[in-house]
C-alpha cells in the first residue's frame, strides 16, 4: 500500500484512507542544516525541515501540500524540482465564511481524490469505504481526547502525533493514571506545529513545575478536526468531511482568524491554564503576527518561544526561559 | 523634447525647473490647466513633507519627469481634496492592480493602495517612525517593509484613513496576509476576498488563456469571477452607486489606455540602443498602473507625456547612459529608490522587469463580459502562480529583451523571498547561461551601499567580460 505524505492538517486523513492509500502526518525531527536548498535565509525552520524530510523519505508514495502557508506552497516548487515523488499542491483557502470557499476547499479534495487515483488508488465513493473510516478515525479521535487529562503532556501529543502518522491502531493507554493528572501549574502551549525536537518542550514544562494542560499547537489538538455529525456521514460523507476539517479546524492563517480565539477562549478556560507559552518558529509570519494580539487580548502571562528549530543552544535557551516563566508564575 | 537628456540632483532641478517657468513650458502649482486640476512645482518642495531622500536621487532631467515626480509625490494631498469632495476613500490591499480597476470605473470612488506606505521609510529616511510604530504592535523587522503601513493606520499622517478596506487574502505572502489581520485586530476592519494559487490545468480540464501568457482552469476563473462580485456588491455599498457592466467596461478601457502607454513606454525604455529614460523613472511610471495614483485622467496625460519624450530621444539616438551599459532584467521592487540609481552609476542598465504586478501591466480582454476579463486579469498575477511559471515568464521577456543578466532583489522579510530566488535563478540559467544575482535591499541602503555597489559592480564586470568571450 503506498504511503501519502503530507504535513498540513487540513488534508483528511480519511479522505487519503478511503482511497485505499496510507495516509501519513509527517512531522520533522528538525530544521538541519545543509539539506536539498541552497540558501535558506528567511525561510521558515518547518518549511526546510519539511522539505529536507520528504527528500530524504523513502517510504512515500506522494506528497500532498497545501496553500496555507505562503512559504509551504513555495516549497511546492522545489519539491517538484528536486523529488521524484509525485506531489500534489491542494489549494487550500484563508477565507472560512462563504460558500463559493467551502465549495472550493470540496472541489480540491476531489481533485487530490484524481491524484490519489491516479497514484493506484481506487474511488471512495462507489461504496461506504468513506463513511465507515471516518467513523474508525472519529472514534479514534474521541478516545485520544478523553485520554487527554490522563496521560502525561508529552505522551498525549506524542498520542496525537502517532496517530497523525499511523492512523487509527492502538488507542492510547489512559490507565498510566487512572485519575485526571492534576499537579503542576496548569500552561497551554499556543502556535504552529511542533518538530519532534520540540515535544521536550512537554518536559521542559514538567520539569520547571508546570503541566502543560492544552496543545494549541498546529500538532496537538487544535489540529484535529471536530467531531463528525453521524447522521451527516451517513447522508453525505464527503460534505461532512469537509465540515469538520475546513469548518472545524481553527488556524492563524484564517481570515478573519477570529475563530481561533473563540475556540483559545473557550479552551483556556475550560482547562484554567494560569499561563502560555507560544511557540513560533523565526520566519513565520503568520504566528508572529498573533504574538502581540494575543499579549493584548488575555489576561494570562504569554512567554515568547521563538525558535530556529535546530541546535542545542536554541533548546537550551527554551528551557532557561520556561524554567523562568514557571518562576514568576 | 528637453535638453540633452541626463540624470541630475535635486538642486540642478530647481534650477532647471526655474528655467522651464521663465521659457513657459511649466506652471505654478495650485493652477487648473483645462479644468484639470494642476500638480506642478519645483520639486524641492516635498522636502518640507520630510521627504528627504529626494536630495539623494538622480533625476531624469525632462519636463515629462518632473511631472511624473510632481504627480507621485502630491498623492496624499490628492486623497484628502477627494474626501473633502465627498468621495469615497477604498483603500484597496494586496491584489496589486484588480480592484482599483473596478473602483475607478464608479463616479465617485478613489482607490488607493495603503501597501504603498513601504516606500515612507526610504522616502522620508525612516524619519516619520513608522517603522517603530510596526515594532511596537509585535510586527518587527523580521517582516517585510510593507509593515510600514500599520505606523501610517496608527499616525494617520500619510493618507486619510480609508472609508473602507479592501485586502485579496490565500495565494499572497505571509507578511502582507498577517500585517493585514493585525490591522484587522486595531479596529480596522477588512473585506477580505479569495484569490486561490493559479495551477496548471488538468489534462482535460477546460482552461482558459490569461493575459501575459499563463493558463489557468476554466473553474478557477469562475470561482475569482465569483469572488470579484462580492467585491463589486462591497464597492456598490461604499459608493452607493450601481455599477453596471458598461461603466465597468468603460473603466477596463481606460485602464487598457495607461497598460497601452506603459507597454510602449517598456518597449522603448528596454530595447532603445541608447537607454532614453533612467530606471527609477521608469519603475515609478509602471507604479502607476497599480491604482492610477489616485487620479486615472492624470496617470494617463503624465504617461502621454513621458512617452512622447522618450520616443523624441529615441529618434534623436540620444540617451542618459553609455551605448555598452550591462541590460539587466530586475526581478522584485526595491524598497530603497536609489539602488535604481546605484545600478546605472555602476554601468547597468535595466533591461526588463518584473516587480510582482505584471498582470496591472497587461492589456485587460475588452471582448468579454467585464467581471470575467478581470478575474482573468487578477489570476495572471505573477505572485499567485508558482515561482516557475514566473520564472517561464522572465525567460520569455528576457528573450524578446535581450537581457545579459537577471537581478533578483531580495526584500527583507518577505516570505516569498526566501524560496523563489533559487527557483528562477535555476530556471534562467538552464535556459539562457546568464549570470543571475541576488540582493537584499532594505529601506535605507545606505550603511550596505558599499556592499550592495560592490554585488553590482562585480555584476556589471561579468557582463562586459562575458561579451569578449
Amino acid at each position: 500500500m503506498k504511503t501519502i505524505i503530507y504535513t498540513c492538517p487540513y488534508v483528511p486523513a480519511e479522505w487519503i484512507a478511503a482511497h485505499g492509500l496510507r495516509p501519513s502526518r509527517v512531522i520533522p525531527d528538525a530544521a538541519e542544516a545543509g539539506g536539498a536548498l541552497g540558501r535558506v535565509e528567511g525561510l521558515c525552520p518547518y518549511v526546510q525541515g519539511f522539505i529536507n524530510e520528504v527528500i530524504t523519505n523513502k517510504q512515500a508514495g506522494g506528497i500532498v501540500i497545501t496553500t496555507v502557508c505562503d512559504q509551504m506552497r513555495r516549497a511546492f516548487d522545489i519539491l517538484v524540482r528536486r523529488c521524484d515523488v509525485p506531489v500534489f499542491l491542494m489549494n487550500v483557502p484563508n477565507t472560512w465564511q462563504s460558500l463559493g470557499v467551502q465549495k472550493l476547499y470540496v472541489d480540491e479534495l476531489k481533485r487530490l481524490g484524481r491524484f490519489l487515483i491516479g497514484l493506484g488508488g481506487k474511488s471512495p465513493l462507489l461504496d461506504d469505504a468513506l463513511a465507515e473510516i471516518m467513523l474508525k478515525y472519529d472514534t479514534a479521535r474521541t478516545s485520544i481526547l478523553a485520554a487527554g487529562g490522563y496521560l502525561p503532556a508529552r505522551e498525549y501529543a506524542e498520542t496525537i502525533a502517532e496517530f497523525s502518522r499511523d492512523g487509527p491502531g492502538r488507542m492510547p493507554n489512559n490507565t498510566t493514571s487512572p485519575e485526571p493528572l492534576i499537579e503542576g501549574l496548569p500552561l497551554a502551549i499556543v502556535g504552529g506545529p511542533l518538530m519532534r525536537r520540540d515535544f521536550d518542550i512537554f518536559d521542559i514544562a514538567e520539569q520547571a513545575g508546570g503541566r502543560i494542560v492544552l496543545d494549541a499547537a498546529e500538532t496537538g489538538e487544535r489540529g484535529m478536526c471536530t467531531p463528525f455529525d453521524r447522521r451527516e456521514l451517513r447522508d453525505g460523507p464527503l460534505m461532512e468531511l469537509a465540515n469538520a476539517y475546513f469548518g472545524g479546524i481553527q488556524d492563524a492563517s484564517r481570515r478573519p482568524n477570529s475563530e481561533l480565539y473563540k475556540w483559545l477562549k473557550r479552551k483556556l478556560i475550560d482547562r484554567g491554564v494560569r499561563g502560555i507559552i507560544f511557540h513560533r518558529y523565526v520566519w513565520c509570519d503568520m504566528w508572529h503576527a498573533e504574538l502581540q494580539r494575543l499579549k493584548d487580548w488575555t489576561d494570562l502571562p504569554v512567554l515568547d518561544i521563538d525558535t530556529t528549530g535546530d541546535n542545542e543552544t536554541h533548546r537550551h535557551r527554551t528551557a532557561n526561559r520556561i524554567h523562568a516563566f514557571l518562576e514568576t508564575l | 523634447m528637453s535638453d540633452k537628456p541626463k540624470r541630475i540632483t535635486l538642486e540642478e532641478w530647481d534650477l532647471r525647473y526655474e528655467q522651464l517657468q521663465r521659457a513657459g513650458v511649466r506652471q505654478p502649482p495650485a493652477v487648473a490647466i483645462g479644468g484639470r486640476p494642476n500638480y506642478d512645482g519645483p520639486l524641492s518642495r516635498h522636502l518640507e513633507d520630510g521627504d528627504q531622500r529626494l536630495l539623494k536621487l538622480r533625476y531624469d532631467n525632462s519636463a515629462a519627469a518632473l511631472r511624473l515626480w510632481n504627480f507621485l509625490l502630491t498623492e496624499e494631498d490628492r486623497l484628502h481634496q477627494a474626501r473633502a469632495k465627498g468621495k469615497k476613500l477604498i483603500g484597496t490591499m494586496k491584489d496589486l492592480g484588480t480592484v482599483p480597476v473596478m473602483a475607478y470605473s464608479f463616479d465617485n470612488v478613489v482607490a488607493f493602495y495603503p501597501d504603498g506606505a513601504w516606500w515612507i521609510p526610504c522616502v522620508m529616511e525612516l524619519s516619520a517612525g513608522l517603522l517603530s510604530i510596526a515594532d511596537s504592535l509585535g510586527i518587527d523587522e523580521s517582516f517585510c517593509p510593507v509593515r510600514a503601513m500599520l505606523g501610517a493606520f496608527v499616525t494617520g499622517a500619510h493618507f486619510p484613513v480609508p472609508d473602507r478596506l479592501i485586502c485579496s487574502v490565500g495565494a499572497t505572502c505571509d507578511d502582507f496576509s498577517a500585517i493585514a489581520q493585525r490591522l484587522n485586530s486595531l479596529g480596522h476592519p477588512i473585506f477580505w476576498w479569495e484569490i486561490p494559487h493559479r495551477r496548471k490545468p488538468d489534462p482535460n480540464e477546460a482552461a482558459i488563456n490569461l493575459p501575459g501568457g499563463f493558463r489557468a482552469p476554466k473553474c478557477q476563473v469562475e470561482f475569482v469571477k465569483s469572488e470579484l462580485a462580492r467585491v463589486k456588491a462591497a464597492l456598490e455599498e461604499s459608493a452607493g452607486e450601481q455599477l453596471d457592466e458598461k461603466k465597468l467596461s468603460a473603466g477596463i478601457k481606460e485602464a487598457n489606455q495607461v497598460r497601452r502607454y506603459l507597454a510602449e513606454l517598456r518597449h522603448l525604455a528596454f530595447t532603445a540602443e541608447l537607454c532614453p529614460i533612467p530606471a527609477l523613472e521608469m519603475l515609478i511610471a509602471e507604479m502607476l498602473a497599480i491604482h492610477f495614483c489616485s487620479d486615472r485622467r492624470e496617470t494617463i496625460e503624465v504617461l502621454k507625456e513621458l512617452l512622447g519624450e522618450v520616443k523624441a530621444r529615441v529618434q534623436a539616438g540620444i540617451g542618459i547612459l553609455d551605448a555598452d551599459a550591462a541590460k539587466i532584467f530586475w526581478v522584485n521592487p526595491v524598497a530603497d529608490l536609489q539602488v535604481m540609481n546605484l545600478l546605472e552609476d555602476c554601468g547597468g542598465r535595466v533591461c526588463g522587469t518584473e516587480y510582482l504586478f505584471t498582470h496591472a501591466l497587461d492589456a485587460i480582454p475588452e471582448d468579454l463580459p467585464a467581471l470575467e476579463a478581470l478575474a482573468r486579469m487578477a489570476l495572471a498575477d505573477p505572485m499567485v502562480g508558482s515561482s516557475t511559471e514566473r520564472a517561464e515568464r522572465i525567460c520569455t521577456d528576457i528573450r524578446k529583451l535581450g537581457a545579459e543578466a537577471v537581478l533578483i532583489s531580495r526584500i527583507p522579510g518577505a516570505s516569498h523571498c526566501a524560496l523563489e530566488g533559487e527557483v528562477i535563478g535555476e530556471i534562467v540559467q538552464d535556459k539562457f547561461d546568464i549570470p543571475v544575482l541576488e540582493i537584499e535591499v532594505p529601506p535605507v541602503t545606505d550603511s550596505m551601499r558599499p556592499t550592495v555597489r560592490t554585488r553590482l559592480e562585480a555584476l556589471v564586470e561579468t557582463i562586459k567580460a562575458r561579451r569578449k568571450r
